[in-house]
């Protein structure tokens, strides 16, 4: 196997940096990430570019700035919630290293404030030179473009400084434990051990990524962009798309979770006899089974509550739903499978029979 | 083992533990420690599993805010003068907790600069020789075994001659004589009045062997303590000497 080696990389701390070990310790392994990885970085940078290019050469861009930087209340309230989010994560991932970090017991300062500034300052940053790229290709008028930045940047500082008071009244980070649901042991599984409970794995992963927390922040910002009593949108519509908020982002936790949790479950069973397949379906099946219940629970309430015309197309949409997620998950195991040599031992394995 | 040096500071105490509760959320892990420890000393923190020693060992690191009790090290609160404090402290962090993607050479270099030296020290770097460590320092941390990783540890926190040195599990994943030389140089600096030593350890032959004092640690509370005296008694026994002891001490609390 190569050992990486990084006997060329210059040496030596900046004197500016001495006594912020975070921000030191930040930059270098960002300096070592691009000389160790500097073609998935130039791919990483290219492919953003090309993002950037189609997002200012298509056609609704325009349109939609120029709309923003008229309805100062809403793009104040989005960017306010952008940046509150932002400022919350970043916040508690700061308080989060503070506790468990290998830097933790010097004697310095955690930086805190210098690292959530430098990036929501490069957010913003990152905005404001897009709007001003549109502007200069004559997406939006000059005016707008100065409207609409100087919109956000209030918004920025408000939404910044009511996360840093959001994670300042709250506890700090809630682990993620309590989430998983404590499993009576059955009778036989020490003699007849199963793959079942592998498959509560994703399900806890997706109750913790779905946790009333995130929900409720995403609900907020879907709610603080429909501009409910203005435009003749009546208050029942905005509940009805809270609801539906909310489910989609169960449905997507619980299929992000069986991404996410796909790699550490396949190192974990690395070691043994067990097939791909045999590890695709006992991870995946009780993830499905719970969307499949979850979409079948809406489209009857939709039903129920007079929506009969939705039956067609909420079966069409929920199976194709359904087929994605699967299909994404099972991707995503056989991935984690072939990287990790899962399955791959068994090729070579010889069972015993005794 | 030498006597220790007596000097001015010698009986300074480098760690002060005072009625110490800490806990995380509702579950209570120590309740009442009272610790104290000195230049020139080597303290053994023992216990079995989940009795607190980690936990003991993250406040008085600044890690975990106690909930009741204070800590001082070298007269410096940890509460009151936290950075202060930390000046006086050499932690050996989790092999895990390191950057994968920094050198160990970097990783040595942030912590020297964040510690006020120039460069690491030449005592540290003379470790790392005898480490075998050397080859290693300009690989990334990512490509390390847990024995190398547990070297880079040390290392960090014995820079910058730290008055209280503490270590986790120190012996852990170090081959042996890796871990003989960590074991005499920690001694050495001892004895010569540098530091004081507090290590968590389940290694019994280095508390036999090589400390001057051990804490038994049961359920969040100290539940018997060894002086030097006791320690070599005990050395001196035939057959399972400070094991036994220690089973004995420990065994009211497993039964319950």
């Amino acid at each position: 196997m190569e050992v990486p080696q990084a006997s060329s990389l210059p040496t030596g701390i900046p004197r500016r940096l001495a006594r912020r070990p975070y921000v030191a310790a930040a930059l270098l392994q960002w300096r070592n990430t691009y000389q160790l990885r500097r073609a998935r970085v130039l791919t990483v940078a290219a492919l953003a570019l090309t993002l950037l290019v189609g997002l200012l050469a298509a056609p609704p861009t325009g349109p939609m700035l120029e709309w923003l930087a008229g309805n100062p209340v809403i793009t104040f309230a989005l960017s306010a919630g952008l940046f509150g989010l932002s400022a919350v994560r970043r916040q508690a991932r700061i308080q989060a290293d503070a506790v468990s970090s290998w830097l933790s017991a010097l004697p310095a300062t955690s930086s805190s404030l210098l690292r959530l500034a430098s990036r929501t300052a490069a957010q913003f940053l990152a905005a404001a030179v897009f709007v001003g790229l549109a502007a200069a290709v004559g997406r939006m008028t000059a005016p707008a473009a100065s409207r609409l930045v100087l919109i956000t940047a209030i918004g920025t500082v408000a939404g910044t400084l009511g996360g840093l008071r959001l994670v300042g009244r709250s506890a700090t980070g809630s682990p993620g434990w309590h989430y998983a649901g404590v499993r009576r042991a059955r009778r036989n599984w020490a003699s007849a051990p199963s793959l079942a409970p592998l498959s509560y794995w994703p399900l806890a992963k997706g109750r913790f990524f779905g946790r009333p927390k995130m929900t409720s922040r995403v609900v907020l910002l879907v709610l603080l962009s429909i501009p409910a009593g203005l435009h003749d949108v009546p208050g029942q519509v905005a509940i009805a798309v809270a609801a539906g908020c909310m489910t989609l982002v169960t449905l997507l936790a619980l299929s992000a979770a069986a991404v996410a949790t796909a790699g550490q479950a396949a190192r974990w069973l690395a070691p043994t006899p067990i097939r791909s397949w045999t590890f695709v379906s006992a991870f995946v099946w009780r993830v499905a089974l719970k969307q499949a219940a979850v979409l079948t629970v809406v489209i009857l309430l939709a039903c129920a509550v007079g929506y009969s015309q939705v039956l067609r197309t909420g079966v069409k949409a929920a199976v194709a739903f359904l087929a994605a997620s699967c299909f994404t998950a099972a991707a995503a195991c056989l991935w984690a499978a072939h990287q990790t040599g899962l399955g791959a031992a068994r090729r070579g394995f010889e069972r015993r029979k005794t | 083992m030498t006597e220790p040096v007596q000097n001015g500071d010698q009986r300074s105490p480098v760690l002060q533990v005072v009625s110490l509760h800490a806990g995380y959320d509702k579950l209570i892990v120590l309740s009442g420690v009272d610790l104290e420890l000195s230049r020139g000393e080597w303290l053994a923190l023992l216990g079995p599993n989940a009795s607190g020693k980690t936990t003991l060992l993250h406040c008085i690191a600044g890690m975990l805010v106690p909930s009741a009790g204070s800590i001082s090290i070298c007269g410096c609160s940890l509460r009151q003068d936290a950075l202060g404090a930390k000046g006086q402290l050499g932690f050996g962090c989790a092999p895990e907790r390191l950057p994968g993607l920094l050198t160990g050479r970097q990783c040595l270099e942030v912590y020297a600069a964040a510690k006020g030296l120039g460069t690491p020290d030449a005592g540290v770097l003379e470790l790392a020789e005898a480490f075998a460590f050397t080859a290693m320092l300009d690989r990334f941390v990512g490509s390390y075994s847990l024995g190398t990783r547990q070297k880079l540890a040390v290392l960090l926190a014995l820079l910058g001659e730290p008055a209280l040195v503490v270590l986790d599990e120190a012996f852990n994943g170090l081959d042996p004589a890796s871990a003989l030389v960590l074991k005499r140089h920690l001694r050495e600096r001892v004895t010569a009045g540098r530091c004081g030593v507090l290590l968590a350890t389940h290694a019994l032959d280095v508390v036999e062997r090589y400390s001057d004092r051990a804490v038994l640690l049961l359920e969040g509370r100290i539940a018997r303590q060894w002086g030097r005296e006791q320690l070599a008694a005990l050395r001196a026994m035939p057959g399972e000497g400070l094991e036994a002891a220690l089973a004995a001490a420990s065994a009211p609390s497993q039964s319950q």
